[in-house]
């Protein structure tokens, strides 16, 4: 092979053929230009946030109480809404995916709506449906989970805000299963439930797992609703812990009160441990803890 | 030794309407489910698999009632287009899938041999989206026997194969129909497949049975277009390619024998000699080279038809504008349009 190579001419074989389908500097340019924008849009305003707080208070808002209860608050009502979703979310999906019915589409818009809502309608519609005083508000009561000020209050309109995501998804992954593959399985002797199991599940439980987290991810960003459902939390039902509020309400006191510094700092918390959330995610498809490949559950 | 027995099937789908389908299927025997697009041969097989309900009909199996019996009761090996292999599942977790379902705890192990009689061993741990075209088809056929079954449902195998894969792949066939001892019902569009492995075919159009029976008996008294090309003949004239012509011409004395639906005929062999006398005379369009001769299209009147030389490859190949002449015997001729001749006849609506 060595001896072949000084038979070309060398300055023509090694010049890089450029690929047809390369796009040209310009347009590679502008699509810099534009996506990099939207990224300082979306980095300066974070970055604004720590440096007005600052490492100290960071750390030391890591170390008060008070901002530990709002976010084992905020961590704990948020995972009983993700729990939610794949109760009632994930079954709602997979009959949107599989059924076809009069009314379907005002069962999808239906599921849209809490999309498109103002948060703090939801909250306000809430309030008038458990109103104190009203029937649901007697029965809810009685059957042990209060709505007014207690985490389920929280959980509830975190559920209302958060738990389309996790049906979108759904819908899509049950709807992206190729139904040949469904019926080879059943021919094969697998029943209704059996496919299901072995078939449907598995193959949608990437499309699920995304949604939940976009699920995960609403529910913890919710304040409109809980502003007036549950703007302060008592221990109650599940919660123990001291009297406090949703960190995205603790935040907004904060700011009220303005106390900048704190709220700054609070926020900052809020965001590592977020995106220490998102990089356990990560390094788990990297080392092939979950179901699914890197890159193809978060873009 | 399972014998099946379809009795005036007929399902509805939206706006199709299928049968009614009379059908034997014995052990060993395999059908060929053949028609155009749209005729209804999936929508047969899957009312067969039980994934369409019959709006009337009977299925048995060995003499029992399964109409309406879901798919899972029925004991099947149904290969649907795509192969609905799981992608999820390895190469030897798709077929043990059967298996498992019947809680076979050591179902990878009890495939085994499966896997090495299909020569898919090595490709074992591989996951469906990694497997060629034939190595896929493999694999979905090891699985449908894997689930022991009485009855083997395939939709359109040879899809997207190359030629040596189908080939390949028309072995295994062979040797699983007289191996597994079940009856085969395979839809097909290529007549290759359909006689090599089939002992009956079962032409659709429209959702009606045309033809059951042998396929000796379709390439004696192919009964229009579509049987005519399927079964082989090169030559498929349609009545409006046959209008006009002069008295005397090729194009009249063909018209006076066609039926309704035109005239078949396979590709007349031209008369050796240059300047040879008698029978019809061509103008070569084209020509090439094939194992049997030399294929020869050419234009007589305004009718386009295929002839052929039986010469050696190597023999030259006349050139465009070339006149030839040939001859066409009026028993060859394959009249269109009259009812099929097959076992259960439908005459035509």
């Amino acid at each position: 092979m060595g001896d072949t190579v000084p038979h070309l001419s060398p300055g023509r074989a090694s010049a890089p053929v450029r690929s047809p389908l390369r796009a040209g500097r310009p347009w590679l340019a502008l699509q810099i230009v534009l996506g990099g924008s939207l990224l300082l849009l979306f980095l300066l305003p974070i970055y604004a946030l720590f440096a007005w707080a600052g490492p100290t208070r960071i750390l030391a808002a890591a170390t008060n109480p008070a901002v530990g209860a709002a976010i084992w608050l905020t961590l704990f009502a948020s995972g009983i809404a993700v729990l939610a979703a794949v109760v009632f979310a994930v079954p709602l999906g997979y009959l949107l995916a599989r059924r076809r019915f009069r009314g379907r589409s005002v069962v999808e818009s239906v599921v849209a709506l809490p999309v498109v809502v103002p948060h703090l309608l939801v909250g306000l519609g809430l309030f008038f449906l458990v109103i104190p005083g009203s029937p649901l508000f007697r029965f809810t009561n009685a059957i042990g989970f209060p709505i007014y000020d207690t985490i389920w209050g929280v959980v509830l309109v975190m559920v209302f805000v958060s738990a389309p995501y996790t049906v979108l998804a759904a819908d899509l992954a049950f709807r992206a299963i190729d139904p040949r593959v469904l019926e080879a399985a059943r021919s094969l002797g697998a029943g209704p439930a059996n496919a299901f199991l072995t078939v449907s599940f598995p193959l949608a439980l990437r499309g699920i797992v995304a949604g939940l987290l976009l699920t995960w991810a609403r529910a913890v960003s919710e304040i409109g609703g809980i502003l007036i459902l549950a703007y302060t939390v008592y221990p109650g039902g599940p919660y123990t812990g001291p009297v406090t509020s949703t960190l995205s309400v603790l935040v907004y006191n904060l700011f009220q009160s303005g106390d900048l510094g704190d709220a700054a700092a609070t926020s900052s918390l809020f965001l590592l441990i977020a995106f220490a959330i998102f990089l356990v995610i990560r390094i788990g498809e990297r080392s092939g803890w979950v179901p699914w490949r890197r890159g193809e559950l978060l873009p | 030794m399972t014998a099946w027995e379809v009795a005036g099937l007929a399902a509805r789908l939206e706006s199709f309407a299928l049968g009614p389908v009379d059908l034997t299927l014995r052990p060993g025997r395999a059908v060929a489910l053949l028609g155009t697009s749209g005729a209804g041969k999936t929508t047969l097989l899957r009312t067969l698999a039980g994934f369409v309900p019959p709006s009337a009909g009977r299925i048995r199996r060995d003499g029992a009632d399964i109409t309406g019996s879901p798919p899972e009761a029925r004991r099947l090996g149904y290969v649907p287009q795509g192969l609905g292999l799981l992608p999820h599942r390895t190469v030897e977790r798709n077929v043990s899938y059967p298996l498992e379902l019947r809680g076979d705890v050591e179902a990878v192990r009890h495939v085994r041999p499966l896997l090495e009689r299909f020569g898919i061993a090595p490709l074992a741990r591989r996951r469906p989206a990694q497997l060629s075209g034939g190595e896929a088809e493999r694999v979905a056929l090891a699985r449908a026997l894997a689930a022991d079954p009485e009855l083997v449902l395939w939709d359109e195998p040879w899809q997207g194969l190359d030629v040596a894969a189908q080939h390949d792949l028309g072995l295994v066939f062979t040797e699983l129909r007289e191996a597994a001892q079940v009856p085969v019902v395979v839809v097909t569009h290529d007549p290759a497949l359909a006689f090599s492995v089939a002992d009956q075919f079962l032409v659709l159009h429209q959702g009606r049975v045309r033809f059951w029976g042998a396929p000796a008996k379709l390439l004696a008294a192919p009964f229009d277009g579509f049987t005519a090309r399927f079964v082989g003949y090169e030559n498929v004239l349609e009545p409006a390619a046959l209008a006009g012509g002069a008295p005397g011409s090729l194009t009249a004395w063909l018209r006076e024998r066609a039926g309704p639906d035109g005239v078949a005929f396979g590709r007349p062999l031209l008369t050796p000699g240059e300047g040879a006398a008698g029978g019809w005379e061509a103008v070569v369009r084209a020509a090439r080279p094939t194992p049997e001769g030399i294929a020869i299209s050419a234009r007589v009147d305004t009718l386009t038809l295929a002839l052929r030389i039986p010469a050696p490859v190597t023999a030259s190949i006349p050139a465009a504008g070339h006149r030839v002449r040939f001859d066409l015997d009026a028993a060859d001729l394959r009249p269109l349009g009259l009812a099929a001749r097959g076992g259960s006849p439908e005459t035509g609506a």
